[in-house]
């Protein structure tokens, strides 16, 4: 078994597009949703998801509706990706959108652990005397009010990928069913897609479960990589590639400048 | 009808803000940064306040913020932080991170919705706005910006995040006349104008005074009215290197020098300090004006670059 990709069998589109392509599909036409800083992965999934099966998906963040950047940049919260759009808003609308919650979110994490919380916050020592200081996070609330979110991170490493988190920035589903439901939550993560395979969620213990694996990775891989008991189902799919159409959309249209393949 | 003469204007110069900080700002105060990570931040005002040697702030923005924070916290101005979300997005936040990490400030557990309604509580004049949206998160264990309440109709469990009425507010937008009506030509405000509401002073800078009678003939425009701001100064590319859209895009070039000297600072290289202290000297606190500072960022050529980039989006 394959324990890292292949040079000599590369696929020919990057992680970063997999993952932009596969978030895409899982887009419904109608539906309303939004991504935070640092987010060209998402952006390029929405944009993507727009353009191909979901003319009627609603992009609108705290500030905005319905952007069209004409490229993806790094940054996807300032005038470069949003001076063009159906509407700009400001964070008095935040309150609104905040309560009302959007039918999908994404978010990262410096930590992700087995339940799907995310940490931003610190690793090691405590929120007051941190080893190692995050930036935090701006809007917490998506991750509650929110139908659904995704997990979307650009490293797949035993660092990122722990047991605990050190600290709940964003949660998940807490500590499994008792403390999810106790908590008040509703919603939580669908699916957490990295550059390495895709998750979702077991519904009877809220533990983190490998879906399918990227092309060219093997599941050995994605195990030696999470530092936690990934639940392993008996057949591991392979996660379906971009389409050709898919890639050529995301390439001409939404990426031309090549950020998710740099 | 013009503007009744004898009115007072509102336009300060730009060597007068060193003595306006120093009337409204004093070491301890809280500060409130508008524009929202690299975007419409007043970096012009922030050196300014850089230069005027004011220690222990504390710092508030709007819930994005980067490059000026670390900045400030790298020269030495800030005691605590309340800001959701520090990050130069590409980079973490150096200065931020290794201050925070060795103890020497204290980053308070805040979000989006305690720092903004905070500053909607202050603007409409109440204690406190209440917040119904947060559960799970350890970060509602360890605000100090919030109580739980009670609803009075429902018995509901809820919160309510206090309100915030920052001493000085520094702004950057594009346009204003010479009373204090400020004009943003960009797309994003994020949340310049409820911050303008809630802070005791407000200061803004522009990228150009426009006459009155062009705001009185498109008044729907003004962002932030004069009532509410206490002084503006024209400062071209005060932004920089914070883009000021749709007028000049953002400098990415030069935050990454500047998080490269704080990061080999942070990771305690022989040469870190010094050349971060270098950095902070040469663009400053030596340059004695906003042209002294541009030609030590590239000058008319970079400036031109990102008036074009600006341009092309």
């Amino acid at each position: 078994m394959m324990t890292t990709r292949s040079a000599d069998h590369a696929p020919d589109y990057s992680p970063a597009e997999m993952q932009a392509v596969f978030l895409s599909r899982d887009l419904t036409d109608g539906e309303l949703g939004a991504a935070g800083a640092s987010a060209a992965i998402p952006m390029a999934a929405m944009l993507l998801a727009r353009l191909r099966h979901a003319p009627n998906l609603s992009i609108a963040g705290e500030m905005f509706v319905n952007p069209y950047p004409k490229q993806l940049w790094s940054s996807m919260l300032d005038d470069r990706a949003l001076g063009a759009c159906e509407a700009a808003e400001t964070f008095l609308e935040l309150f609104a959108h905040s309560h009302r919650g959007l039918d999908f979110f994404f978010h990262n994490g410096m930590q992700i652990d087995q339940y799907g919380n995310i940490n931003l916050h610190h690793i090691g020592g405590t929120i007051d005397a941190p080893v190692m200081r995050g930036p935090g996070a701006a809007n917490i609330s998506y991750a509650v009010t929110s139908r659904r979110f995704y997990i979307c991170t650009t490293v797949h490493t035993k660092r990122t990928f722990v047991p605990k988190v050190d600290f709940i920035t964003s949660p998940g589903y807490l500590q499994g069913p008792e403390s999810y439901h106790a908590a008040g939550l509703q919603y939580g993560p669908k699916y957490c897609v990295t550059p390495l395979a895709v998750m979702d969620f077991d519904p009877e213990t809220f533990r983190m479960r490998l879906k399918s694996v990227h092309e060219g990775i093997s599941v050995d891989h994605v195990i030696a990589q999470t530092d936690f008991e990934l639940l392993v189902p008996e057949h591991v799919e392979i996660t379906d590639p971009p389409a050709p159409n898919e890639l050529q959309l995301l390439r001409d249209v939404v990426d031309p400048k090549g950020l998710l393949r740099s | 009808m013009t503007a009744a003469t004898g009115r007072k204007t509102k336009r300060i110069r730009f060597d007068e803000i060193g003595g306006f900080l120093a009337n409204t700002i004093e070491d301890g105060d809280l500060l409130a940064i508008g524009g929202l990570f690299k975007q419409g931040r007043p970096l012009a005002l922030i050196r300014e306040v850089i230069r005027q040697r004011l220690t222990a702030l504390k710092i508030i923005s709007s819930p994005g913020s980067g490059f000026d924070v670390d900045l400030l916290i790298a020269a030495g101005c800030v005691a605590e932080t309340f800001l959701p979300a520090v990050t130069l997005e590409t980079h973490m936040c150096p200065s931020f991170r290794r201050a925070v990490e060795a103890g020497t400030i204290t980053a308070h557990c805040v979000d989006a919705l305690s720092v903004v309604g905070g500053f909607l509580a202050a603007a409409n004049g109440v204690p406190f706005q209440p917040v119904a949206a947060w559960k799970g998160s350890d970060v509602i264990k360890y605000n100090p910006l919030i109580r739980e309440i009670t609803c009075p109709f429902t018995g509901e469990k809820l919160f309510a995040t206090k309100a915030i009425r920052p001493k000085l507010a520094l702004l950057h937008a594009q346009e204003a006349d010479e009373f204090g009506n400020i004009r943003h030509l960009s797309t994003m405000t994020y949340a310049d104008q409820m911050i303008a509401r809630s802070a005791d002073t407000v200061l803004v800078s522009v990228d150009r005074i426009v006459p009155s009678g062009d705001i009185i003939s498109r008044p729907r425009e003004t962002s932030i009215p004069c009532i509410y701001v206490d002084a503006v100064v024209e400062i071209p590319f005060g932004a920089h290197p914070t883009g000021s859209f749709p007028n000049y895009s953002i400098d990415e070039a030069h935050i990454d020098s500047y998080a490269t000297y704080a990061e080999a600072a942070r990771k305690g290289s022989p040469t870190g300090d010094a050349n971060l202290q270098a950095y902070i000297e040469r663009h400053v606190i030596a340059p004695q004006d906003q042209e002294g500072y541009l030609t030590t960022v590239g000058g008319d050529t970079r400036m031109e670059e990102l008036v074009a980039e600006a341009q092309a989006l």
